[in-house]
């Protein structure tokens, strides 16, 4: 079951990342293996404040949400 | 209490910068790469409290995992694990063995507590099984894993002598305490080590920390309690087998696998040239046999085979 979030990438620490979304909550998110993006690609997220979508499933055994894809939304969706 | 004349300089408690060598003011050291850096960490002051694991997930933006009821005292996080680099083990034990030995009452237990974390190796064996040169030593002379190299082969894990080493199923990377490589670069101490309400895990230059430790235990031993030891600095038990000295080592009271630390840790890479000889010898040897075995008889020589 896949879920969809919005929201500001607010830290970035190895593939995981905060996502801090329209209300003001933050959210906990790790790159899926298989999200096609590289941790390496979270920081610049973070440096310029993107505003992203987060296709997400509920983690196994952990407080935290699994990331199957990250994709920049446009300026006029900001 | 001592406080160091650089935080008069900070006096107001909202700050709109940081504070330049911050871990100077927090730690009594001054971070300049090209030292060695390192935590002694003194179980005998140990209260069990977990701030340091929880500082370690808050910093380091780690989630809790190993959910539910562990069954292991309190202790809910069980192990080390690729989400949780900081571990603080309960151990209970019958009699305090210390400083209040004789002075319990007869239903009450002792305890044993430590905050177990990636030893950081001086000849770190996770670093030298990384094919893919993921696993680096810092400027600081730390171990720490470059996400964006790890290719998840898993090979650091078995070759960690102590168990700290552990590939994500989520990212399918190593994961490990990077003794905050990110909070060092910015002069501040890591996250565990500032948390710590008991400097029962200090941070500082690893020269200086071993004096430190060195006269912990002089003065253990001299208010009575013998059995204080150090665990992992030179020629000491847990700096064993070629991994030289541990940078995060420890003061411990007990027998090291008590605290579920190994007695004599060893090099994998040691046994590399033992077991190349013996698989060559074995190669060798069924050679031979099978020369031996296989070779046709005399008969077959003079005559032919019919």
């Amino acid at each position: 079951m896949t879920y969809v979030k919005e929201g500001v990438v607010t830290i970035v620490q190895e593939s995981r990342f905060q996502l801090t979304d329209d209300n003001g909550i933050a959210h906990l998110f790790l790159l899926d293996r298989n999200a096609g993006a590289e941790p390496a690609q979270l920081a610049p997220l973070q440096a310029r404040q993107a505003r992203v979508r987060v296709t997400y499933e509920q983690a196994r055994n952990l407080i935290g949400l699994v990331a199957r894809s990250v994709s920049l939304l446009p300026p006029a969706a900001r | 209490m001592n406080m160091h004349p650089r935080a008069l300089e900070h006096a107001t408690s909202t700050l709109d910068h940081v504070i330049p060598n911050e871990s100077e003011l927090t730690a009594g050291a001054r971070i300049v790469p090209g030292r060695s850096y390192g935590f002694f960490t003194d179980t005998t002051v140990c209260i069990g409290c977990k701030a340091c694991e929880v500082a370690c997930k808050e910093w380091n933006n780690l989630p809790a995992d190993n959910l539910g009821l562990t069954g292991q005292s309190f202790d809910n996080t069980g192990a080390l694990s690729a989400n949780t680099w900081r571990h603080v083990a309960f151990v209970e034990k019958s009699g305090s063995h210390g400083l209040r030995d004789g002075l319990d009452q007869k239903f009450q237990s002792g305890w044993l507590m430590m905050s177990d974390v990636c030893k950081h190796c001086h000849n770190a064996p996770c670093l030298e099984a990384c094919p893919t040169g993921a696993l680096f030593k810092t400027e600081f002379d730390t171990v720490v894993v470059q996400q964006d190299i790890c290719n998840g082969c898993g090979y650091c894990v078995p070759a960690c002598p102590f168990g700290v080493v552990d590939v994500s199923t989520v990212d399918g990377k190593a994961h490990k305490c990077t003794l905050c490589y990110d909070r060092l670069k910015g002069g501040l101490e890591p996250a565990c080590a500032k948390s710590c309400p008991t400097d029962s895990i200090q941070f500082g230059e690893l020269s200086d920390l071993q004096v430190r430790a060195a006269e912990r235990v002089e003065h253990l031993h001299g208010i009575g309690v013998e059995s204080a030891y150090l665990y992992g600095t030179p020629d000491a038990p847990g700096a064993t087998g070629g991994l030289g000295h541990l940078n995060a080592f420890f003061l411990l009271t007990d027998r090291p696998e008590v605290y579920n630390l190994p007695a004599a840790p060893t090099r994998p890479a040691n046994r590399v040239a033992p077991s190349l000889a013996t698989g060559l010898a074995t190669v060798a040897a069924l050679a031979l046999a099978s020369a031996f075995l296989f070779a046709p008889s005399p008969e077959d020589r003079r005559g032919g085979r019919r």
